[in-house]
């Protein structure tokens, strides 16, 4: 059996539990509402479910161009000229040591309870692995290519375009779906702090009453479209980057730059 | 790209493919400490001749070739290359080929032969014939669509070396261009940079570590020395062509590669 079918047949299975542990009572449903009483609670209310979704997507759209763009643009200053990098990277790789949730209320006094603040933390929040990952993925660059490019007659714009964009793309993309989960984490969890819409919001809420079906449809859309996420983001991944070992000299970088243990979301 | 208004009228196609170094030197400023790693180093290279570098480590040999490649201004003296001066690479004039292949790895085969030709603007079917012309050359005709992590070491070689030939200069340099291979793909490899050049007429200016190397493909072998890198003898290789295989077990063989050998244990 091939671990792509297994992989498979452990989600099944997973699935399968998740309804009949609750329908037998081995759990109660307070504890763990079963499936199909999930996706009843999430369809008999349907309307207000797409009505959050449509403002978390809206402030996750928001936050990505900001944390990705941003996150790109200070990357590629930082891991290109060396002055800016001594200055800003140690201050940038202690900050990752702070759990920044502990500046949402802050963002929540400066920007209100409505979808800004959201906006503005979740932007924090994914900027850095972008950067980090731009950053590392400019600095590892082969000189060696960079020489063979100037031999050839490339002019610095072309070294460019030519050269340090393409060879970056496989970091800065590890480094985009590192950052763009972020962005989705800093937003639900800003929801479920201080709010007043979105699925953040929902799960917050229907906690406090005791409605477990509704907290875990929540619960399940959040999970959806992180998994949404990821798969786009790998989808671009395989088409910008066929060169595969590239790809994972590309991993490897992030991995050194980022320590697994400061990606955990952190508080609520 | 090139000031032509500077060269001097000598009748260029005369002079296509002469290399000549007049008291060239170089020096480095390192933590305020001046290091001579070029001094004072005359040669006249005539067209079409294969000309050897050798030296211990240090000796400048790879500063030399770096300068006559223009991606390295010399400290003093002049280097000309067809009669004019080169300031800035010129892949017309001189084609260079590094020890590592430095070949892009997001690009084809094909396309790393075109990227020079791609660099100026040339049009997509110009440069498809020539590229497949360079990779003819080199026997790698039928690899033109694998990317460089589908090809062996050696081939990746070819492949830089096409790109070197692509735009037709008189003069390629080498530097320590088989190094990283196994000696038995160097061997092959020497053999066809030979039939390469009788097929094409360039000069070559090539730099190794290899005694043997240096005997079997050379016309004429410099040999430099370190802590200044400076020329301490040349040696004519006045053995027939096509060199072959036995030649490398014969007396005159023999008695060249003992001369450079002792040059090189008193200057390490």
């Amino acid at each position: 059996m091939s671990s792509t079918t297994l992989r498979r047949l452990i989600i099944i299975f997973l699935i399968l539990l998740w309804e009949v542990l609750p329908r037998t009572g081995a759990i109660p449903e307070l504890f763990l509402p079963s499936l199909s009483s999930t996706l009843q609670a999430g369809w008999s209310d349907a309307g207000e479910y797409g009505h959050a979704l449509m403002v978390t997507l809206y402030e996750v759209a928001v936050a990505m161009v900001f944390a990705c763009g941003g996150g790109i643009l200070a990357g590629a200053v930082v891991g290109s000229l060396p002055r800016p990098r001594v200055l800003i990277m140690p201050m940038v790789s202690s900050l990752y040591a702070v759990p920044l949730v502990i500046l949402y209320p802050v963002f929540t006094v400066w920007l209100g309870i409505g979808s800004e603040s959201k906006i503005a933390f979740a932007s924090v929040y994914g900027f850095l692995p972008t950067m980090l990952a731009t950053a590392a993925g400019i600095q590892t660059i082969d000189p060696q290519l960079l020489l063979a490019a100037r031999s050839m007659g490339a002019t610095l714009s072309q070294r460019v375009t030519r050269v340090i964009i393409p060879a970056a793309i496989p970091t800065v993309l590890s480094g985009l779906r590192v950052g763009g989960a972020l962005v989705i984490v800093g937003v639900v969890v800003s929801e479920m702090l201080i709010s007043s819409a979105g699925i953040g919001y929902l799960i917050s809420r229907y906690r406090t009453i005791l409605e477990s079906a509704h907290v875990f449809a929540g619960v399940l859309l959040v999970l959806v479209m992180a998994v949404a996420f990821n798969a786009l983001i790998r989808f671009v991944e395989r088409r910008a980057a066929v060169w595969q070992t590239g790809t994972r000299a590309g991993r490897d970088a992030m991995a050194r730059e980022i320590p697994a243990a400061a990606l955990q979301p952190s508080g609520s | 790209m090139q000031p032509l208004a500077n060269i001097t009228p000598l009748k260029p196609a005369a002079r296509a493919g002469a290399v000549q170094l007049a008291g060239v030197g170089q020096i480095y400023e390192t933590s305020g400490q001046d290091v001579v790693a070029v001094s004072d180093v005359s040669l006249e290279v005539r067209p079409g001749r294969f000309v050897v570098l050798v030296g211990p480590s240090g000796c400048g040999k790879s500063s030399l070739l770096m300068m006559m490649a223009g991606l390295r201004p010399q400290t003093s003296g002049t280097i000309l290359i067809n009669g004019a001066s080169i300031d800035v690479p010129d892949p017309n004039r001189v084609g260079v080929v590094f020890q590592e292949p430095s070949l892009f790895p997001w690009l084809t085969a094909e396309e790393n032969v075109e990227f020079p030709l791609t660099l100026r603007g040339v049009s997509r079917k110009d440069r498809r014939i020539k590229a497949e012309e360079a990779l003819q050359l080199v026997g790698l005709d039928s690899f033109g669509k694998r990317h460089p992590h589908e090809l062996s070491g050696g081939m990746k070689q070819r492949v830089s070396i096409a790109r070197g030939l692509v735009q037709d200069p008189p003069v390629l340099l080498m530097d320590e261009p088989f190094a990283a291979l196994d000696e038995q793909t160097r061997m092959t490899m020497g053999d066809e940079l030979l039939r390469i050049w009788a097929a094409t007429g360039k000069t070559i200016i090539f730099v190794t570590h290899s005694l043997t190397e240096a005997v079997y493909l050379a016309d004429e072998v410099v040999v430099m020395s370190a802590r200044p890198g400076r020329i301490v003898d040349r040696l004519d290789v006045a053995l027939p062509r096509p060199r072959t295989f036995e030649m490398l077990s014969g007396d005159a063989f023999g008695s060249l590669r003992d001369r450079i050998w002792r040059h090189i244990r008193k200057s390490a």
